[in-house]
């Protein structure tokens, strides 16, 4: 399940999907800008058809707390 | 109309890009009061798809105003073809856009005044400091007001503010050739207030248009890229059956058609309306279908629910031929690009085989149900012009005159005594505020006989026409089947008291074949002999499309040496004695 959203990380920060992983972060992807940070989070919603609130939005520094607030939608990559 | 990409198919594609060599280049400028990230890479990809190769510049964030009054900014000095301004309707109105009955009415007139007084100011520095069209967004009117359901019964209320500072920004700029208000409330209201505004992403990011939407703004914009590059497209090309009307003629028969009041003939009415409406603004129409031209006649002439009637169609091909021939003999009989031309029909398969073989041309995908037929029409931005003029409203009438010549020249043994059956008369006039927006139309659109192909935008003939130096003019044609406007320009640089130069020359293709282009040489040679002119030099520069005019120079007596052609004025030209020739 977590494939699907590294699939759309890679996508949309340009880089393999394979080199995603839980700790993937800002920091280790050079081309996670704050710009793509938010194209993420709305393709994000409309991928899982979930909406964040802004806390939860300000609230990711990697890719392991996207998957703690989908989570809080309903969404469990971890199945 | 097709399904939109997400932002991030943009911003990932617009890297792909090569600045290899597209056929058209255009540079940019964005200025907006808020984070308007994605539009530059989404436009660059929807240029690219365009064969236009874009160069962006995108102002600071919220800069606007110093970007315009500093006339040292990066926008100038990027040198922009077109620039964008959007303003959101909460950073005009300040504090007006929360507390607006915090003052009286008056106070909320005089603060609108005073408003469009700034964005005036704005917009007058911009137009003296720089070339560049400038698109100025309309303000969005809110669904919300303070007032909630009273709004209505308030005198000068919020939304009235708004709604008087649109009008009054348009009526401001209603005359000006360079500045054009982009109606963003209406694209606010196309897509619904919800769907574009997301407090999220405002809150967190100041992006009052949600990332998703920003492809679609971008398609909003694009049409005023592709209409100042003159890439607009002119005519459409129509299959019948499914497609102008329900039912196959040949097998349903006269009645058995759908074509009405009743659905589903109601969607054909309305697609036929439409169709219509662009024929009224100077879209040319044509058919190309497969059927027994005698059942299709029947219909066009006497169904009672046909719109478009026999005089809407510049040209028929109704035919067992394929459809391919089909449309290269009407671009050849309409002396039209295939670029500028729209495909229309139901069937895939034939929609297939003229893709594969006429890329060129835009075939339309009509989805099964014909009740989106009408919606899908009105939706393209293919047809967008930046301006209007007199001559486009006639244009359809003009071709259906134009099929009476060709039938003439057909019943006519030899092209000498068609052209005198013709009755060719021509009248050279000056640029002037009327002839202006033609000339540089033309300027703009003709590919075929133009011996330069410079394009020449309004502000560029107004200043070239001011210029002592030169000399711009423009010929009518007309002949006895109707008038067909303004077709041939000609514009002289003035060297020295010895020598002109022929900057630019051409004739829109509607008046081609007729030796016009000889009477306005004839006008130009006749005018150097009185100014005492020895020398006329010109440049043929040869492009994809201007085949057609390469014999033009060595056929009046032109002799080449190096790059350039010159005629001298001792060399005797004769104007064929069947064209009158007359000064405005």
């Amino acid at each position: 399940m977590s494939q699907r959203l590294y699939d759309l990380i890679g996508k949309i920060m340009g880089v393999q999907s394979s080199s995603i992983n839980d700790e993937s972060s800002p920091t280790s992807i050079e081309s996670w800008t704050s710009f793509k940070g938010y194209v993420l989070l709305s393709e994000l919603e409309t991928e899982f058809n979930v909406k964040f609130t802004i806390d939860e939005a300000m609230d990711v520094a990697n890719v392991a707390d996207i998957k703690k607030h989908l989570k809080n939608h309903g969404v469990d990559l971890n199945d | 109309m097709t399904a939109e990409h997400k932002l991030s198919y943009y911003i990932n594609n617009s890297a792909k890009i090569l600045e290899t060599k597209f056929n058209k280049k255009i540079r940019i400028g964005i200025l907006s009061s808020f984070t308007i990230n994605g539009i530059k890479e989404t436009i660059q990809v929807k240029s690219a798809d365009k064969n236009i190769g874009c160069t962006t510049y995108v102002g600071a964030y919220n800069q606007y105003n110093q970007e315009i009054i500093n006339i040292e900014s990066d926008l100038y000095k990027f040198s922009p073809d077109i620039t964008f301004l959007i303003i959101d309707t909460q950073n005009i109105l300040g504090d007006f856009f929360h507390f607006p009955y915090n003052v009286s009415v008056l106070e909320r007139k005089n603060f609108v005044e005073k408003k469009l007084k700034e964005l005036q100011t704005l917009i007058d520095v911009f137009t003296s400091n720089t070339k560049s069209k400038l698109i100025i967004a309309n303000f969005n009117i809110p669904t919300y007001s303070p007032y909630g359901i009273f709004e209505t019964k308030t005198e000068y209320g919020f939304h009235q503010m708004i709604e008087d500072l649109n009008r009054k920004l348009s009526n401001n700029v209603a005359k000006s050739n360079s500045v054009y208000v982009y109606d963003f409330n209406r694209f606010i209201l196309q897509y619904g207030e919800n769907n574009i505004f997301d407090s999220k992403q405002f809150f967190f990011g100041d992006m009052k248009i949600s990332l998703d939407y920003i492809p679609h703004l971008s398609n909003d914009l694009m049409k005023y890229v592709t209409a100042h590059l003159g890439l607009s497209k002119k005519c459409i090309v129509l299959d019948l059956d499914n497609t102008l009307w329900g039912g196959v003629i040949g097998e349903d028969g006269f009645n058995g058609i759908m074509l009405g009041p009743e659905p589903p003939g109601n969607t054909y009415v309305e697609f036929q309306r439409i169709l219509l409406s662009l024929f009224q603004r100077g879209i040319i129409l044509t058919i190309n279908s497969k059927n027994n031209k005698d059942d299709v006649l029947k219909v066009i002439e006497e169904h009672p629910y046909m719109i478009l009637k026999k005089e809407h169609f510049a040209s028929m091909r109704i035919n067992w031929n394929d459809k391919v021939s089909n449309i290269k003999e009407i671009a050849n009989e309409l002396n039209i690009g295939a670029d500028s031309m729209v495909f229309f029909d139901d069937d895939p398969v034939n929609r297939e085989f003229m893709k594969l073989n006429m890329p060129q041309i835009l075939t339309v995908d009509l989805p099964l149900d014909s009740s989106q037929y009408a919606e899908i029409l009105k939706q393209m931005t293919e047809f967008d012009v930046l301006n209007i003029t007199a001559e486009d409203a006639k244009r359809g009438k003009m071709y259906v005159e134009q099929q009476k010549r060709n039938n003439l020249e057909q019943a006519t043994p030899n092209l000498e005594s068609f052209l005198k059956n013709l009755e060719l008369k021509i009248l050279i006039k000056d640029s002037n505020e009327f002839t202006i927006p033609r000339i540089s139309q033309l300027t703009l659109k003709t590919n075929q006989f133009n011996l330069t192909t410079k394009r020449y935008q309004e502000s560029d003939i107004k200043k070239i026409s001011d210029n002592d130096e030169y000399i711009v003019g423009c010929a009518q044609v007309e002949d006895k089947f109707g008038d067909n406007g303004i077709t041939g320009v000609f514009i002289i640089n003035k060297i020295n008291s010895k020598e002109w130069f022929i900057d630019t020359f051409l004739l829109s293709c509607r008046v081609m074949g007729r030796e016009v282009e000889k009477a306005i040489l004839g006008h130009i040679i006749n005018l150097a002999k009185e100014h005492n002119v020895e020398l006329i030099k010109t440049q043929f520069l040869s492009s994809q499309k201007n085949k057609p005019i390469e014999d033009f120079l060595p056929n009046c007596g032109f002799k080449k040496d190096g790059d350039y052609w010159y005629y001298t004025l001792k060399t005797p030209f004769i104007i064929p004695d069947y064209l009158e020739v007359n000064m405005e």
